[in-house]
C-alpha cells in the first residue's frame, strides 16, 4: 500500500452532502489521496474498511447500524482514523485529550489542509520505520464508546423499566412509566393504573419490582407498587388500615403493616 | 355474628354518619349565605305548611333553630366560603401559569443546537455543489425558524394548518440530509387545516419519529402524519417503521410536556397514545376535543 507512494482513504457518512464534501475538499488540498470506498453506515465503513484497507478512514461520529467509534474499534490497526462531527461537544474534548485525530463539520478547507499535512508527515514517517510505530489508541476509542453510550444519546439509558407494554388488540400499546399511577397485581395478571384508564399485563409484580427505578416506584403492599410521585397523604380509615390518597385521583390503596415504616416522617 | 358481619354493619353505619354530616353541612352552608328575606319566606312556608297538619311546633323550632344558627355562625361561615371561592381562582389562576410555563418549556427545547449546526453544514456544503438545493433548504430553514421562533405568540400559530406546514418545512431539511433513507407521506385532509391544534406537539412527534426510530436504522423508512376526526374528537397520528421503541429508553422531556400541556389546556378529554404496531416501528396519537375553528 505505502510502498507505491499513494495514499488511499475512505469517508464514512451517513448523509450523502456530507460525504460529497469531504470528497470535493479533498481532492482540492490533497489531490493524490485516492479515495477507494465511501461507506453510509458504520457497519459498512467496516466491511468496506476490511475490504480495500485503506490507509485514512474518515469516520462520522453518528451513524446507523454502528456508530464512528465502534466502527473505529474494528478498523484502527490497519487505517488511521480521523472523525468528523458537527456538534459533539463532550466527544470533541475526548479528542483532544485522546490526541485523536478530527474534523469539525462543515469541513473548512483551511482547517483540512492543517489535517492532510499532518497526516502525510505521520504517515510517511511510519513508512520509513518498518514496524508499525502507530500508537495504540484501543483504550482510548474504548472510553469513547461508553462516553457516547451515556453523554451522546438524548435519551440515556438507565437500566430501568421505563415503558409499559401492553397488548391493546393487535397492537402493543406503550404505557410510560410517567403515566403510571400504580401497580397492582389481581390473581393472573397485573393491573396498571393511569389517569385515562387501565390495562392488563402479564408481568407479575415481582418482576417490576426489580426492573423499575426503586426511586420512582414504591412497594406498599404485597400486591400493590405505587408511583411516588403520586402519593398524596396517609391517613387512618376506622378500622385502622393505613390508607394511601393519590394526588388529583380518587383512588384509595392500602398500605400494608410491614411497609408503613415508608411514611413515617410523612 | 361473623366478623365480616360486624364490619358490614359499621360500614354502613359510617357511611350512614357520613351522608347525615354532609346533608347538615350543606344545609349550614345554605344558612350563611341565603339572603334574611328568603329566609323568612321559608319560615312563613314552613308555618302555611305545618300549621294544617297540626304540628306548629315543629315550624317553630325550625325558625329558632335556623335563626339562631345564621346569627352566631353565619358571618363567619359566609367569609370562609368566599375565602373558598377565591383559592379556587387562584388554583385556576395557578394552572394557567404551569400551563404558560409548560409552553415556554416546549419553546426552548425546540430548536436542538444538533439540528441547526447540520442543517447551518449541510448548506455551507450545498452552496459549494448545488446552489439551488441550498436555497431550497436555506429557505425550508427560515420557514421552520420564524415559526418555531415566535410560535407562541403568533396568532395563526395553533391550528393544525400551520402545524403541518411547519413539520413539511422540517421534514424537507431532514429530506435533503437524509435523501432517500426518508419518505414522507402525509395524511390530513385540507378542512382539518382551520382546526385548533396545540403548537410544538407534531413538531415533536415528527422529530422523535426520525431521531429514535428512523436514524438508527440503516435503510431509513418512512414517516406517516395522518388526521382524522372520529365523533367529536380530533385524531393527530405520526408513525414511523423504524427500529421501535426499546422499554428502557426514557420517554424523554418532548413526551412529557405534551402529555402536561394536554392536561393543562384539555383535562381528561385529551391524550397521547404510544403504541407499535405488529409490523414493527412505533405511533405517536393525540386525541383532543375536535373544533372546527379557534373561538375568539
Amino acid at each position: 500500500m505505502m510502498n507505491e507512494g499513494v495514499l488511499t482513504a475512505m469517508i464514512a457518512d451517513d448523509e450523502a452532502p456530507m460525504r460529497d464534501l469531504l470528497r470535493a475538499r479533498l481532492a482540492a488540498v490533497w489531490p493524490e489521496l485516492r479515495i477507494v470506498a465511501e461507506a453510509a453506515n458504520g457497519v459498512e465503513a467496516v466491511e468496506l474498511g476490511q475490504r480495500h484497507l485503506p490507509d485514512i478512514a474518515f469516520l462520522d461520529i453518528r451513524m446507523p447500524g454502528l456508530n464512528g467509534i465502534e466502527a473505529a474499534r474494528q478498523l484502527y490497526r490497519r487505517s488511521h482514523i480521523v472523525f468528523a462531527t458537527a456538534y459533539d461537544q463532550y466527544a470533541l474534548d475526548a479528542f483532544e485529550q485522546g490526541a485523536l485525530d478530527y474534523l469539525l463539520k462543515p469541513v473548512t478547507a483551511e482547517r483540512l489542509a492543517t489535517t492532510c499535512a499532518r497526516l502525510q508527515a505521520q504517515l510517511k514517517a511510519r513508512a520509513k520505520a518498518p514496524s508499525p510505530a502507530q500508537p495504540d489508541i484501543g483504550q482510548q476509542l474504548a472510553k469513547l464508546t461508553s462516553l457516547l453510550e451515556n453523554r451522546g444519546q438524548e435519551t440515556p439509558k438507565t437500566g430501568y423499566l421505563r415503558w409499559i407494554q401492553a397488548q391493546v388488540g393487535a397492537s402493543l400499546r406503550m404505557v410510560s412509566t410517567r403515566e403510571v399511577l400504580f401497580f397492582q397485581s389481581d390473581e393472573k395478571y397485573t393491573r396498571v393504573q393511569t389517569a385515562g384508564g387501565e390495562f392488563l399485563i402479564r408481568k407479575t409484580l415481582k418482576e417490576l419490582a426489580e426492573e423499575l427505578d426503586p426511586d420512582e416506584f414504591w412497594r406498599i403492599h404485597r400486591s400493590t407498587l405505587v408511583r411516588v410521585d403520586a402519593i398524596g397523604e396517609v391517613g387512618r380509615d376506622l378500622r385502622g388500615r393505613h390508607m394511601l390518597r393519590l394526588r388529583g385521583h380518587p383512588f384509595e390503596l392500602e398500605v400494608s403493616r410491614n411497609h408503613t415504616y415508608l411514611f413515617q416522617q410523612m | 355474628m361473623s366478623a365480616s358481619q360486624i364490619n358490614q354493619g359499621l360500614d354502613f353505619l359510617r357511611d350512614a354518619f357520613n351522608e347525615a354530616s354532609k346533608l347538615w353541612w350543606r344545609f349550614f352552608d345554605w344558612l350563611a349565605v341565603v339572603e334574611w328575606r328568603q329566609l323568612a319566606l321559608t319560615w312563613f312556608l314552613a308555618f302555611l305548611v305545618c300549621v294544617p297538619l297540626n304540628m306548629p311546633e315543629l315550624a317553630t323550632w325550625y325558625l329558632i333553630a335556623s335563626f339562631g344558627v345564621k346569627i352566631l355562625a353565619g358571618g363567619k361561615r359566609k367569609a370562609e366560603l368566599l375565602a373558598k371561592e377565591a383559592t379556587m381562582q387562584a388554583n385556576v389562576a395557578t394552572l394557567e401559569r404551569r400551563l404558560m410555563e409548560a409552553q415556554m418549556a416546549a419553546l426552548q427545547a425546540q430548536v436542538e443546537p444538533h439540528f441547526l449546526f447540520n442543517t447551518l453544514a449541510l448548506i455551507g456544503q450545498l452552496i459549494e455543489t448545488d446552489p439551488q438545493e441550498a436555497a431550497r433548504v436555506h429557505a425550508h430553514l427560515i420557514e421552520y425558524l420564524r415559526s418555531t421562533l415566535p410560535q407562541m405568540r403568533a396568532r395563526d400559530g395553533g391550528t393544525l394548518g400551520k402545524q403541518v406546514e411547519l413539520s413539511k418545512a422540517y421534514l424537507s431539511i431532514m429530506q435533503a440530509r437524509m435523501k432517500e433513507r426518508l419518505n414522507v407521506r402525509f395524511d390530513v385532509p385540507v378542512f382539518l387545516g382551520s382546526a385548533p391544534f396545540p403548537p410544538m406537539m407534531l413538531q415533536t412527534l415528527i422529530e422523535n419519529a426520525i431521531k429514535h426510530g428512523l436514524e438508527p436504522k440503516i435503510a431509513g423508512g418512512t414517516v406517516t402524519v395522518r388526521a382524522y376526526v372520529d365523533g367529536a374528537t380530533l385524531h393527530v397520528e405520526v408513525c414511523d417503521d423504524g427500529i421501535g421503541i426499546d422499554p428502557h429508553a426514557d420517554d424523554g422531556i418532548g413526551l412529557a410536556n405534551i402529555r402536561e400541556r394536554l392536561q393543562l389546556l384539555y383535562g381528561a378529554n385529551a391524550e397521547l397514545v404510544i403504541h407499535t404496531p405488529a409490523s414493527g416501528g412505533a405511533c405517536a396519537l393525540i386525541k383532543l376535543p375536535y373544533k372546527m375553528m379557534e373561538t375568539a
